[in-house]
Formats: structure tokens, C-alpha cells, sequence
């Protein structure tokens, strides 16, 4: 079941609580409001708020609802608060935490929002209100709200105004608010059902079967529709029925899918429509074909009393006379195994016999939600009488309260083992911390960083000196260096030598062999400068990273017991929190148990009660039967 | 006498059956409602308490989720890679491989929902990791199908300093309208 047509069953059933046809076989319970409909921002900001939504729109919402809180105490969505808010509450009420989630729309209006966000906080608001029947409340909010809402809201505010309306019995005010609206086909036809049903209820019957009418004409484009369809119809046909208008009953009854959830129901009304325009024959065709269905719907139960009757008006008294021995023996049967279903209950673990027979109709397991709703009760010995039940509100709230107790419980147990893992981890690190500590503060005694900046201040000095006296030969290579030596070395013999030609030969040598040293000196000084400038540079990196790296070892020499010991001390304030979860989570799903077992036994009995009602029926008809038989005066 | 009441029983037969159907339907009808607007005083008890465990537990839940990060992604050295999907019409997304200075760290299989959940606004937390400080090299490739219904592969790399502090990258589908081609875009934020 997709969001729209959840949310379209929710607003259907609100009001179908109203309807002729009872709580319906479809047997959704009105879920509370959703935050499914909360339109995404246009744009994330804040790749955690996108991080939520992802799990926000696969419905998982207690993953999305944990994530936001995560974030948000981290302050990671600075960009979508007021939309983080709005969805947190929405979230909550997803949950079923109806509570939370009122509180924290109120708070959301209190403060200073967009428009937006603040009619939306209304609409929830006002939803709520609806739910828990508090009309005026929902009205006033309902009224609060400014602007259109954004995508599928705005119909479902429509509807829900009109709902409201209805509750409250300003009929004229919901109908009027209908006309008015003809922009919207999907929405506007639950409506008009809606209205329909509550205008036969309430004394206005040939306008309420024109809304149903109109409803039961449409032209489906899907199942959602088609089963709206059939719901009016059949609504419809029991009110003529009711009426004493047989034909069109008929017509309208027809109009019923024989493969739907309101086929047995239609069937029934369908045999009545004919026996009442005095067509028996033709009203036994609908009613021998329901009585071959499973006899737990008591649609079935209902037909094992309606085809004798038509026998009867057959004159047929012998057919008659074995359908309604058929019937008491039947009505017996069931009533015996309803006594084994009672007592199956009454043992306790039907519950869980319910969730775990129908997985495929719970969803997700692990998937908490107030959206979940079990559509069919499993063929169970302590489950089969229950289908009635799933029609009741009362019952798929007790049991969405138990499955979600049932997932916490399982989300305790998965959290357990992760927190024993933790505390092993914390372990390891304490472990390692204290074989690390003493190679560590060997490392940090045998780093003399200081020693190593003071040897960097005396090159830079000398590299002050240099370029202050442009001296090219402390920048020259070794090699150059040791010829630049002995040049002067020969330079200082030469001088000792006595005066001649041959000593100023020599010197005159000296003197082109340093003129030309000098030259090439002088030619790389720059280059050689500019490289000893990067190369000082990079030292000085170097050293300051080192002094970082340092810095950050004698931190989390200093964090690393504090860490391991804050770690350490959180995981022992969480296990204490679960260990006195974990037996409140089992008082609750005990106490929901006996609840709603008290709630199916009710059920129970008064199905039981029924058949023996029935049963009764069909002895005295019998009995009827016998005695005119007796006395000859059968037709 | 008996004749008349014979042919009176089905007649009455009718109108109680007709009724008990009736009496079935609208009074289930009448007790759905009655439930929809006050539930039993032990069914408010039980819904009350389940409401405040439930709060409990995601209290619970956000304070475990927050210790499990801080412990095993400490903010110094956590690196977070994220996925998010723009329009995505020429390309519907398989599945994503990523490598992180050529380790592979996370290879993911995208469902029909998640992938729909994506397209809606949704931004997937693909990866998260530890990475020491420095110069690192992130290399995502992504397979399914490109325009026509081809089957598509495509890698996009980044190369990021990693510092003192968390590091989110997100990594982006588009579509180039210009050459209707999906694009797929990396950015590092702060």
C-alpha cells in the first residue's frame, strides 16, 4: 500500500466509521498522522538532513527519527532547522508517540516560523485533533491555516475539513464545502462518500444517495477506486434495502466486484434486494454462492439462514427443512471451534502466533510504524475468528503497540552485543595505551626539537651575514671552496717568494685563476641564494610540523586515558538505561496482551452469541417448518 | 392458523434477518467510532506507557548511535562519503564501488526503493571511515543503465587533503542536458 492511498484509507475510514457498511472488510484502522507527505526541501544544505530523508522516504522512520536527533543535537543542519523540526514531530507521530509529537507542534508554533512550515505544523495539528476527537480543536486549527499547502496536502486538508464538518453534524457546511470543490477528482470522492454515508445516517437519505450514487458510478481508474466504489455501492444498496427500495438495491449491488473485499457483504444485500421484490428463486443464486465461502465471515453465517428462507418461499420445504438442520449443524460446529479459539487465546502467545503467521502482510519486520496494519487475520486455530477484529481501531492500535514492543525489544538485543563489543574495544585501547605510553615518552625524551630550532637560528644568521656582505664564496660548493683555499694558499707562497719576474708570473696566475673563480662563483650566487631560501623554508616546515605532530602526541598522551575513560563511563550509563528498559518493555507487550486478548475473547463471545442467535432462528423455522407440515397446511 | 403462520414465518424471518444484517453493520459501525474517539481507560494506560518507552528508545537510540560514531569515527580522523542523485533521468543507478587510496571500501547494491528514495531528495551516508591526515585519493565508479537503455559505467576521482576534522565528500548524479548524458560530479565540503 503506497503513501497516498494510506493516507487516502486513513481519511476514508475516518469518516467510513460512519458507514452503513460497517467498519469494512479492508479492516484498516485509522493510522495517526504521517510525515509522509512532507515535501522534501527544494534544495540540501545539509548533507545529514539528506542523509535522513533517504531513510525518511523508504518509511523507515525510527532510523530517520534516530539519525535526526543525532544531527541535530550535533548541530549538523544549520540550514534546515525549522524543516528538521517539523519533520522531527511528524516523525514522531509516525511512531505513534502522539504525545511527543503534539508537544513539539506546539512548540514549532510558538516560536517564529516560515508560513509554510507553520500551516503545515497546523495541519498535523488539526489531524491529530480529528483522531483523538477533539473537533473543536482540530477545527481551530484547521482554521489557523493561511495559505494552500504544498502537493497532495492541500486535498487532504479539504477532506479533512469535511470530515471534521461531519463529525461535528454541520452537514449543510461539509456538503456546501464539497460543491465548492472541483479541482481535485481522487479526494473529492472520498468526500462525497463520506458525506454520503453520514447524510443517510443523519435523515437526509435521498441527498446522501445521490453522493453515493454518484460514487458508485465512477469510472475507476484503479484498485484504491474500485474499492471505493464497491464500499459506496454497497453502502448505498443497504440503505435502499432499508428503504424497502429493492430494485434499485439491486442495481446498486450489482455494481459490487465479485472478487472484492465487500463481496460477501454485497451478495447478501444482493439476495435481500430479490427476496424483497418477491424474486426467491433468483435471490438464491447470490446466496448459494456465498454460502459455499468460508463460514468465519458472517455474511456466510447470515446466508445458511437466508437460503432456507428462499426454499421456503419456493414452497420447496423439504430443500427448506435439510439447509436449516444444515444450518443448526453448522452454526454448532463453528461455535465449538470458536470455544477452542477462545481457549487458545485465553493461554496466552496469540499475539505473537498473529505476527509471526503473517509476515508478509506485517512488512518489514524491524520497521516500526504507525502505518503498519495487518490486512488479514492467519488461518489459525486462535487466529481465524479475528479478522472481524482488524476492522476495529482499538485492536490494530493494541496490536501495532505490540509489534512495536516486540522491535524494541529486538533493537535492545542488537544494541547489547554492540555495547559488549564497545566495551571491549575501550578495553583494548586502555591495553594498548599502557604498552604504548613508555616507547612513547622514550620517542619524546630523545627529540631535542628546540636543540634542532637553535641550530636553524645560527644558519639564518649566517645567511643574514652572507647576503649583507654579498659573500659569494660561503655559498660555494666544497670543491669551489677548496680551490678558493688553495688559490689562497698559493697566493700567500708566492708573496714569500723573492722579487722577480718569475714570482710575478706566478701571482699574475693567482690572480686570473681567483678572478675567474670568483666570476663563477659570483654567476651561481643568486641561483644558489634563492635555492639555500626554499631549502630554509622547507626546513622551517619542517620544524613546524614536527612541533605539531609533537604537540598533538603529548595531547593525546594526556586525552587518550580521559577518552577511553569517558567512553567507558557513557557505556556503562547506557547499559544501566536498557537494563531498566528491557523489563518495561516486556511488562508493556504483557499488559498489551492481555488487552487485546481480553478485546478478541469479547469478539469471540459475541460471535458466538450471534450464532446462537442464528441458530436459534433456524430450529424455530425448522420446528415452523415440521408443525405445518404435520398439521398439512404447507403450501 | 398454522398456514397463515407458516406463510408468516418467512415474511418475519425476513424483516429479522434483514435486520440482524443491518444490526450487524451499523453497530459495528457505531463501535468503530465510539473506539476512534475514546479507547478504553486500560488501552489509554498500556498506549500511554508504550508511548513513553517508545521515546525512551530513541533517546536510547540516538545517544548509542552518537557513542558508536564518536568511539569508532573519532571527528579527527572520520572521512564521509555521500550520494545524492539530481534528476538522474539518463541514468538509473545499479550499483556504486568506491576506493579510497586504492582499497575498496564499500560496494553497494541500490534497491528499487533506495533508488527511489534517492531521486525524492533522499542523500545516502555511502561510507564512513577513518583516514589519517594528508593527501588522499577517492575513486567512485557507478554501473547501470545509461540513455537507450545501455548498460553504463562510469568512475569520477577526487584527490583531497584530509585534515584535522571530519571530511564529508559528496558525490553527485546529474544530468547534462546539453549532451543528454548523466554526469557524475564529486565536492568536498566543508
Amino acid at each position: 500500500m503506497n503513501a497516498s492511498c494510506r493516507r487516502r484509507c486513513w481519511s476514508l475510514l475516518a469518516g467510513a466509521s460512519l458507514a452503513l457498511c460497517g467498519g469494512g472488510a479492508t479492516a484498516a484502522d485509522p493510522p495517526d498522522a504521517t510525515a509522509t507527505d512532507l515535501p522534501p526541501p527544494v534544495k540540501i544544505r545539509d548533507l545529514d538532513y539528506g542523509d535522513v530523508l533517504f531513510h525518511f522516504f523508504q518509511d523507515d522512520y525510527f532510523e530517520a527519527l534516530v539519525r535526526l536527533e543525532v544531527a541535530r543535537q550535533l548541530e549538523r543542519m544549520p540550514d534546515h532547522a525549522s524543516e528538521a523540526d517539523l519533520l522531527a514531530a511528524g516523525l514522531y507521530l509516525s511512531l505513534g508517540m502522539h504525545a511527543e509529537a503534539t508537544g513539539r507542534f506546539e512548540r514549532l508554533l510558538a516560536g517564529s516560523l516560515p508560513q509554510s512550515v507553520n500551516d503545515r505544523a497546523h495541519f498535523y495539528l488539526a489531524r491529530i485533533g480529528f483522531q483523538r476527537g477533539y473537533l473543536d480543536r482540530a477545527w481551530r486549527s484547521l482554521e489557523s491555516i493561511r495559505g494552500p499547502l504544498p502537493g497532495e496536502l492541500e486535498p487532504e486538508r479539504r477532506l479533512l475539513a469535511a470530515n471534521v464538518l461531519m463529525a461535528q453534524g454541520r452537514f449543510d457546511e461539509a456538503a456546501d464545502s464539497l460543491e465548492a470543490w472541483t479541482d481535485a477528482g481522487d479526494w473529492a470522492d472520498y468526500a462525497r462518500f463520506n458525506l454520503g454515508v453520514a447524510l443517510v445516517r443523519s435523515g437526509d437519505p435521498a441527498r446522501g444517495r445521490q453522493l453515493l450514487d454518484k460514487v458508485g458510478t465512477l469510472a475507476v481508474r484503479g484498485e484504491e477506486q474500485q474499492a471505493l466504489r464497491d464500499r459506496a455501492n454497497l453502502a448505498l444498496g443497504f440503505a435502499l434495502l432499508q428503504e424497502q427500495q429493492p430494485e434499485p438495491a439491486v442495481a446498486a449491488l450489482n455494481r459490487v466486484r465479485l472478487d472484492g473485499p465487500f463481496t460477501n457483504r454485497a451478495l447478501l444485500g444482493l439476495g435481500w434486494a430479490e427476496a424483497a421484490a418477491a424474486r426467491p428463486q433468483r435471490a438464491l443464486v447470490p446466496w448459494l454462492e456465498l454460502r459455499e465461502r468460508s463460514i468465519v465471515d458472517a455474511a456466510v453465517q447470515e446466508s445458511l439462514l437466508a437460503v432456507p428462507f428462499a426454499y421456503a418461499k419456493l414452497a420447496a420445504n423439504g430443500q427448506a427443512a435439510e439447509q436449516y438442520r444444515y444450518a443448526v449443524s453448522a452454526y454448532a460446529a463453528e461455535a465449538t471451534r470458536l470455544d477452542e479459539s477462545i481457549a487458545a487465546i485465553r493461554r496466552g502467545g496469540f499475539l505473537d502466533a498473529v505476527l509471526d503467521a503473517a509476515p508478509a502482510a506485517a512488512g518489514s519486520p524491524d520497521r516500526a510504524g504507525w502505518f503498519w496494519q495487518l490486512q488479514h487475520a492467519p488461518d489459525a486455530p486462535h487466529t481465524r475468528y479475528l479478522y472481524p477484529l482488524l476492522a476495529s481501531h482499538e485492536f490494530q492500535e493494541g496490536l501495532k503497540n505490540y509489534r512495536d514492543l516486540r522491535i524494541m525489544r529486538r533493537n535492545l538485543e542488537r544494541w547489547s552485543g554492540s555495547l559488549e563489543a564497545f566495551d571491549e574495544m575501550i578495553a583494548a585501547r586502555q591495553a594498548a595505551s599502557a604498552v604504548r605510553g613508555p616507547r612513547k615518552a622514550e620517542l619524546l625524551a630523545g627529540t631535542d626539537l628546540d636543540g634542532l630550532e637553535r641550530r636553524r637560528d645560527a644558519i639564518a644568521a649566517r645567511m643574514d651575514d652572507t647576503a649583507a656582505a654579498r659573500d659569494i664564496v660561503a655559498l660555494a660548493t666544497p670543491a669551489e671552496a677548496a680551490q678558493w683555499r688553495q688559490l689562497e694558499e698559493l697566493g700567500a707562497h708566492i708573496d714569500g717568494l723573492p722579487a722577480g719576474e718569475e714570482r710575478n708570473a706566478l701571482a699574475e696566475r693567482v690572480r686570473l685563476l681567483q678572478g675567474t673563480l670568483a666570476w663563477q662563483l659570483d654567476a651561481a650566487y643568486k641561483l644558489r641564494w634563492s635555492r639555500l631560501g626554499a631549502s630554509m623554508h622547507d626546513t622551517d616546515d619542517a620544524l613546524r610540523e614536527a612541533r605539531q605532530r609533537l604537540a598533538r602526541v603529548e595531547q593525546a598522551g594526556e586525552l587518550a586515558p580521559r577518552n577511553t575513560a569517558g567512553f567507558a563511563s557513557r557505556v556503562r550509563e547506557l547499559e544501566q538505561r536498557m537494563t531498566m528498559l528491557q523489563p518495561r518493555v516486556e511488562a508493556a507487550a504483557g499488559a498489551q496482551e492481555r488487552l487485546l486478548a481480553s478485546i478478541a475473547v469479547r469478539e469471540l463471545e459475541a460471535q458466538k452469541a450471534r450464532l446462537g442467535s442464528y441458530a436459534t432462528q433456524a430450529q424455530f423455522a425448522l420446528a415452523s417448518l415440521y408443525d405445518g407440515a404435520a398439521s398439512g397446511s404447507v403450501p | 392458523m398454522k398456514s397463515t403462520g407458516l406463510r408468516r414465518l418467512p415474511n418475519r424471518g425476513l424483516q429479522l434477518i434483514v435486520a440482524s444484517a443491518l444490526l450487524i453493520t451499523v453497530a459495528a459501525a457505531l463501535v468503530a467510532r465510539a473506539e476512534a474517539a475514546e479507547a478504553a481507560p486500560e488501552a489509554l494506560t498500556v498506549d500511554q506507557d508504550v508511548q513513553a518507552l517508545k521515546k525512551e528508545l530513541v533517546d536510547l537510540n540516538r545517544d548509542l548511535f552518537r557513542l558508536e560514531e564518536e568511539l569508532l569515527y573519532p571527528a579527527s580522523t572520520q572521512v564521509a562519503v555521500f550520494l545524492a542523485v539530481n534528476v538522474g533521468t539518463f541514468f538509473a543507478l545499479d550499483s556504486v564501488q568506491l576506493k579510497l587510496d586504492g582499497k575498496e571500501v564499500a560496494n553497494y547494491l541500490y534497491t528499487e526503493r533506495e533508488v527511489a528514495a534517492l531521486h525524492r531528495g533522499g542523500v545516502q551516508k555511502l561510507y564512513l571511515g577513518n583516514l589519517k591526515a594528508g593527501e588522499h585519493e577517492l575513486v567512485a565508479v557507478f554501473t547501470g543503465k545509461g540513455p537507450h537503455e545501455r548498460d553504463y559505467r562510469r568512475g569520477t576521482a577526487l584527490r583531497f587533503e584530509k585534515a584535522v576534522g571530519a571530511k564529508y565528500v559528496e558525490l553527485r548524479i546529474t544530468d547534462r542536458d546539453a549532451s543528454l548524458q548523466p554526469e557524475f560530479a564529486v565536492r568536498q565540503w566543508e
